[in-house]
């Protein structure tokens, strides 16, 4: 299932709760997870892996929250 | 009693009114076929809203203004909205109009509409009827002519802006979409302000 | 919250893309749709986006996002008749409905209003196909 606008915009909202940076990265495009419109261009289709990054000084945190809902909401993932 | 104001603004929509259907056709040539009908709605709505019985013409025309920003409905809202209350200010206060209130109020008009539209003379809009109008009182005013016969030369004048609009092409708005297109048909808001300028100086002539 | 103000020529866009924005942003939003003429018919009208304005504006601003032309010029007169130069109200420079859906997202996790125009307008320079 690709990045559609509501569970984007559910994974924006959560990103911006962190002081960490929150990239996805799907085959080698990255998006910063904080914004709606670049998480959609992304344009991860079906079967492809979403690569995950968090970096910062509550990235334990953010990695696992943010992790768990798109490993519920995608699951090709 | 109502004001001469008031009187005033029945002939426009009187005038509106009986070219509607024209200014509709002239529309669905090179625009969206509703100048007729949203001028015609939002001057229904001037008469309807007006206070009958204000002297105060500042007053007066700046709620013209504010109905035919709200109640018109295309982009001549904005842009005739803009102009009345522009020419409002100039008349805050007055109860009567002298050549020169007038000439000062056309020209508050005019950049009004061309602060509010971002159009200049040449891209067949209204302006290339109105500007030759505001230069024509000017003119007549200047040879120390009456009111109404600067009206009739900024009338002639206006004329003149409509057809020369028939000969060139959109610039800006809807009609600029057509391109060469747009050439050879008139433009329906220079059209207008040219049938409320002739509406106000059949006004002052009949007074 | 940033207040946003969806402006359409159509009264049934505005609440579509309202409904929209809405449903991406959350129950506690700052966003109002504003459309059609007070007759039900198609067109702008400038004092009823003003309305719009005053009914979301807070210290943090309101941006106006409209769909065409003359929505524009109306939303134009509309912030001139709030009066207040001090007011913050920007216009921004995006598509009407996904500019309103990411505005609506940037203002829901407290963007500023640059960062909320800067997020409509985002959306216009973003690539849709990929």
């Amino acid at each position: 299932m690709g990045i559609h606008a509501r569970p984007a915009a559910e994974i924006a909202k959560m990103a911006a709760h962190y002081k960490s940076e929150v990239i996805l990265s799907v085959n080698n495009k990255t998006a910063n997870a904080k914004s709606l419109i670049l998480m959609i261009a992304l344009g991860a289709k079906n079967g492809t892996e979403l690569v995950l990054s968090v970096n910062g000084e509550d990235e334990d945190e953010a990695f696992e929250a943010i992790g768990r809902f798109i490993v519920n909401n995608f699951n090709e993932v | 009693m109502s004001t001469k104001v008031y009187q005033c603004m029945k002939k426009i929509h009187a005038s509106i009114e009986s070219n509607k259907d024209f200014l509709t056709e002239l529309d669905s040539a090179i625009g969206d076929a509703d100048h007729g009908n949203n001028m015609s709605r939002g001057f229904t709505e001037v008469v309807r809203q007006l206070p009958q019985d204000n002297e105060d013409i500042g007053f007066i025309l700046n709620k013209v203004g504010m109905v035919l920003l709200s109640k018109v409905g295309g982009a001549s809202g904005p842009l005739y909205g803009t102009a009345f209350m522009k020419a409002g200010k100039q008349a805050t206060g007055k109860e009567h109009i002298s050549a020169e209130d007038l000439s000062g109020m056309l020209a508050a008009a005019l950049d009004g509409i061309k602060y509010r539209g971002k159009a200049v003379r040449g891209e067949k809009t209204m302006i290339d009827a109105l500007e030759p109008a505001a230069e024509a009182f000017s003119k007549g005013m200047g040879e120390n002519r009456t009111i109404e016969a600067c009206l009739g030369m900024a009338c002639a004048a206006a004329k003149e802006g409509v057809d020369y609009t028939k000969t060139i092409r959109a610039t800006k708005g809807r009609a600029s979409y057509l391109g060469n297109r747009s050439i050879g048909h008139q433009d329906p808001g220079a059209t207008s302000s040219l049938i409320i300028l002739e509406a106000v100086r059949d006004f002052y002539l009949q007074m | 919250m940033v207040g946003i103000v969806i402006v359409s020529h159509s009264r049934k866009a505005a609440e579509g893309i309202f409904e929209l924005a809405v449903q991406m942003a959350g129950e506690n939003h700052n966003i109002v749709a504003c459309g059609g003429m007070e007759d039900g018919g198609i067109g702008t009208d400038a004092i009823q986006i003003k309305n719009a304005v005053l009914k979301v504006y807070s210290n943090d601003g309101v941006v106006i996002l409209a769909d065409l032309g003359s929505a524009i010029l109306s939303s134009q007169a509309a912030i001139e008749l709030l009066d207040d130069e001090n007011m913050k109200v920007i216009i921004a420079d995006a598509p009407v409905l996904e500019g309103a859906v990411s505005a609506a997202v940037q203002a829901y996790i407290g963007g500023d209003i640059k960062a909320v125009v800067e997020a409509a307008e985002l959306a216009g320079h973003t690539s849709k196909l990929c």
